[in-house]
């Protein structure tokens, strides 16, 4: 198991945003929660993050979200209806380090075969305006080579850049459609989750998603509650969001390419991005609308 | 105390089992023996291809999550339409009361029954938990979803084969005249709601769209009337009950339907061809791609387009092939062609990546290859059903009973339509059913009652028994 610790770089570019200040300022509130945790679980042998992932559950959540400006009082319930979470994924200042690959694995029990990921960094090279190579050798997850791994491109390359991935928690989403037990489902305040306890392990939704977001846990893994052979997939991580931390991929981007927080909060980072940036969804034409958007992509990328 | 199974009765001490097992083994024809060892060996290859699959065995399988659905989603289909299109062939006798048509009535619908179980034997591996499944669509339904509206459909065609069965064989006919109207009509809404399943996939262009349902109540068409084909063939060549009424009539039909839906299958699948190459929309053109000149193309040209639809053709078009063997080669043909085709239709929907998925380049194509234990679970499933129905064959009788012919399910119940009376020349009512009934007043042509090879007579009580 990799124990890589989250991080956050102050001062790293992208990092100028009007929410950045109150970031900044509960990001080093929220340090001393895995310091704590750690301590506590020293001996236990736990990572800190598999600890928090374990005991998390959203009805316990308390604390202020740093991502949006709507706050839920320390020890107050977590209110579903006063939130609709968002992702804006700036493709032009990722640079495909792979940490928020990393983080989410660990965060999540995602299992450590590289085809398997919530969340993936795809690198997207273009000869010229009509097509597009798409890679992503291993995830982007730190430590593999892009050299020689992204498919071949005839002619000068045009444009390249990295485009993170993950589920879009569409408003209107094609995997809950198709469920035929109801074990997929959208909550109140914008996020698709998976009964475990409901899966029959069919695929359906893993063949509705145009977007790949999903994966059946093999047989030797499981989810963080501990079951396998049933789809699973990114939730933003809902245990952290619900709790009023950020999930665990915007958390440790050094670039802050991956700006997170609450619709309905018109201060958020994401409502400021949405406000002052053009950006578009992935596959709009599908009438999925996806919650997560994208700065600085390509028409092609549909 | 005995047993009675199929009007024999049974001696449950295992010893006395073993022995008389012994003895109908030595009894057999060699060419029977051989058969049935076949089919034993290849259902014990399926038997612990099953038992590795069993959950959480899920590894054994080929499939990745950019190929979610493999061979055994393709059997499943396949064998979900076939049951479908055994009653959707037989359905032109067994509802519309047309001659030619009825002596399929008793075996398409054993085989049918058959094909249904080894479907839902098929799904059941391949789903991580089954048993959910059960649970989750009675107590958590999602009318939204065409597959749970597909279990519904399958469900309750499942509940009507075997009311149409046992009414069948227990002769109680006005049940079994309701059955198999309500069976037929089952028996084209389920493969509807199976191509549902993949149509309404806007992500996946390949399935998506209305044209996707109906095509595959064409194929379960084509695969119902082909397995008819190959079983009135054995029906033939074996000289089983009311072989002589199925040269006659049964075979000819088959001829004539086989011919008919392998020509519709045809423009099907031009057109399903024809469509991908319009323009370049994406994972439509990928898919057709990998069909012509890909991954895919093998398996398309070999066995769907030269094996599954020309060669059938030819054999049934041709003079000189115009006899029941060449029947049984084009319909098995047919089938082969099927399932291929089928399996296409699964793969061809998944072979342009959605996204890329990580680790894997989304060009040209996403890579699936059938495991062993996928294959073994197939083999095992074709080979289980050859098995059970020829224990069928042997053990139930299977000579035609009149139910259809004087029923009459667009006249009266009592079976005094004229026009169908008529069309089948059967003059009686059904009778009651009694254990020593004896043929009734046999038409012209006087076929026997009961299987040359069946060991039990047991008699359909119709009291018009062909």
């Amino acid at each position: 198991m990799r124990k890589t610790a989250p991080v956050t770089d102050p001062t790293a570019p992208g990092q100028r945003s009007p929410a950045l200040s109150r970031r900044r300022v509960l990001q080093l509130g929220l340090a001393a929660v895995p310091a704590v945790c750690g301590a506590r679980l020293l001996g236990s042998g736990f990572s800190p993050s598999e600890a928090t992932v374990r005991a998390a559950e959203p009805e316990a959540a308390i604390g202020t979200n740093p991502a949006g400006g709507a706050t839920a009082a320390a020890g107050a319930a977590y209110d579903p209806s006063a939130h609709q979470w968002a992702f804006v994924m700036d493709t032009t200042t990722c640079i495909g380090c792979g940490r928020c690959v990393d983080a989410c694995k660990q965060e999540n029990h995602v299992p450590t075969d590289p085809k398997l990921n919530r969340t993936w960094v795809e690198l997207h090279v273009q000869a010229d305006e009509w097509s597009v190579s798409v890679s992503s050798p291993a995830g982007a997850e730190p430590g593999t080579p892009i050299d020689g791994a992204a498919p071949a491109v005839a002619g000068p390359v045009r444009n390249a850049y990295f485009v993170p991935r993950l589920c879009m928690q569409c408003e209107n989403p094609p995997c809950t459609w198709v469920c035929p037990v109801s074990a997929t489902y959208r909550t109140e305040d914008g996020v698709i989750l998976v009964d475990e306890k409901r899966c029959i392990g069919c695929g359906y939704c893993v063949i509705a998603c145009p977007y790949g977001a999903r994966y059946m846990v093999p047989a030797g893994d499981t989810t963080p509650k501990g079951v396998s052979g049933i789809a699973d997939k990114c939730t933003f991580c809902y245990h952290r969001i619900t709790r009023g931390m950020l999930p665990a991929c915007a958390e440790v981007c050094p670039v802050n390419a991956r700006v997170f927080g609450d619709l309905n909060d018109p201060t958020s980072a994401v409502s400021v991005a949405l406000d002052q940036k053009r950006v578009r969804a992935m596959k709009p034409a599908l009438g999925t609308r996806p919650r997560v958007y994208y700065t600085g992509l390509e028409g092609e990328v549909d | 105390m005995a047993v009675r199974v199929a009007g024999r009765a049974l001696n449950p001490d295992p010893r006395a089992l073993a022995s008389g097992l012994r003895r109908a083994i030595d009894a057999m024809p060699r060419p029977l023996r051989a058969w049935y060892g076949i089919l034993v060996v290849l259902c014990l290859v399926g038997a612990v291809g099953a038992a590795l699959a069993i959950p959480p065995g899920w590894e054994v399988l080929g499939t990745s999550p950019s190929f979610e659905w493999g061979i055994l989603i393709a059997a499943y289909v396949f064998f979900a339409i076939t049951t479908s299109g055994l009653c959707l062939a037989s359905s032109l006798g067994t509802v519309f009361g047309i001659e030619m048509f009825i002596p399929l009535e008793k075996r398409h619908a054993i085989l049918a029954l058959f094909c249904l179980v080894t479907a839902f034997g098929i799904i059941a591996l391949d789903l991580h938990y089954p048993v959910r499944m059960v649970f989750g669509a009675v107590l958590s339904p999602s009318l939204r979803s065409p597959m749970w509206w597909m279990g519904v459909f399958y469900g309750a065609y499942l509940v009507f084969l075997v009311i149409e069965v046992a009414s069948m064989f227990t002769g109680r006919w006005r049940i079994h005249r309701v059955a198999c109207v309500l069976s037929s009509i089952t028996a084209i809404v389920a493969p509807t709601t199976l191509g549902a399943v993949f149509g309404v996939l806007a992500s996946r262009p390949y399935w998506h769209g209305a044209f996707t349902p109906p095509a595959m109540v064409s194929a379960a068409l084509l695969s119902g009337t082909a397995l008819l084909g190959i079983v009135f063939y054995a029906v033939h060549r074996f000289q089983l009950a009311g072989f002589e009424r199925a040269e006659r009539l049964a075979i000819p039909a088959i001829r004539l339907l086989l011919t008919i839906i392998l020509a519709v299958t045809v423009l099907v699948v031009g057109w399903q061809v024809a469509w991908g190459l319009y323009g370049d929309v994406p994972g439509l053109s990928t898919a057709t791609a990998a069909i012509l000149a890909g991954p895919l193309a093998l398996p398309f040209w070999l066995l769907r387009i030269v094996l599954g639809l020309a060669v059938p053709l030819v054999l049934l078009v041709l003079p000189r092939t115009r006899m029941p063997g060449g029947l049984a080669a084009a319909a098995g043909l047919a089938m082969l062609g099927l399932f291929a085709d089928r399996a296409i239709f699964v793969f061809a929907g998944q072979v342009a990546p959605s996204t890329a998925v990580a680790g894997v380049a989304s060009a040209p194509f996403a890579a699936y290859a059938p495991s062993p234990v996928e294959l073994a679970i197939v083999v095992g499933a074709v080979a289980a059903l050859a098995l059970a129905y020829t224990l069928a064959e042997r053990c139930l009788p299977m000579g035609e009973h009149s139910g259809h012919a004087t029923g009459a399910f667009l006249g009266s119940a009592s079976g005094s339509d004229p026009a169908a009376s008529r069309a089948t020349k059967v003059p009686s009512a059904p009778a009651p059913v009694t254990a020593t009934a004896r043929p009734g007043p046999v038409p012209a042509p006087a076929i026997p009652a009961v299987a040359v090879v069946s060991a039990a007579p047991l008699d359909d009580g119709t009291g018009g028994m062909l």
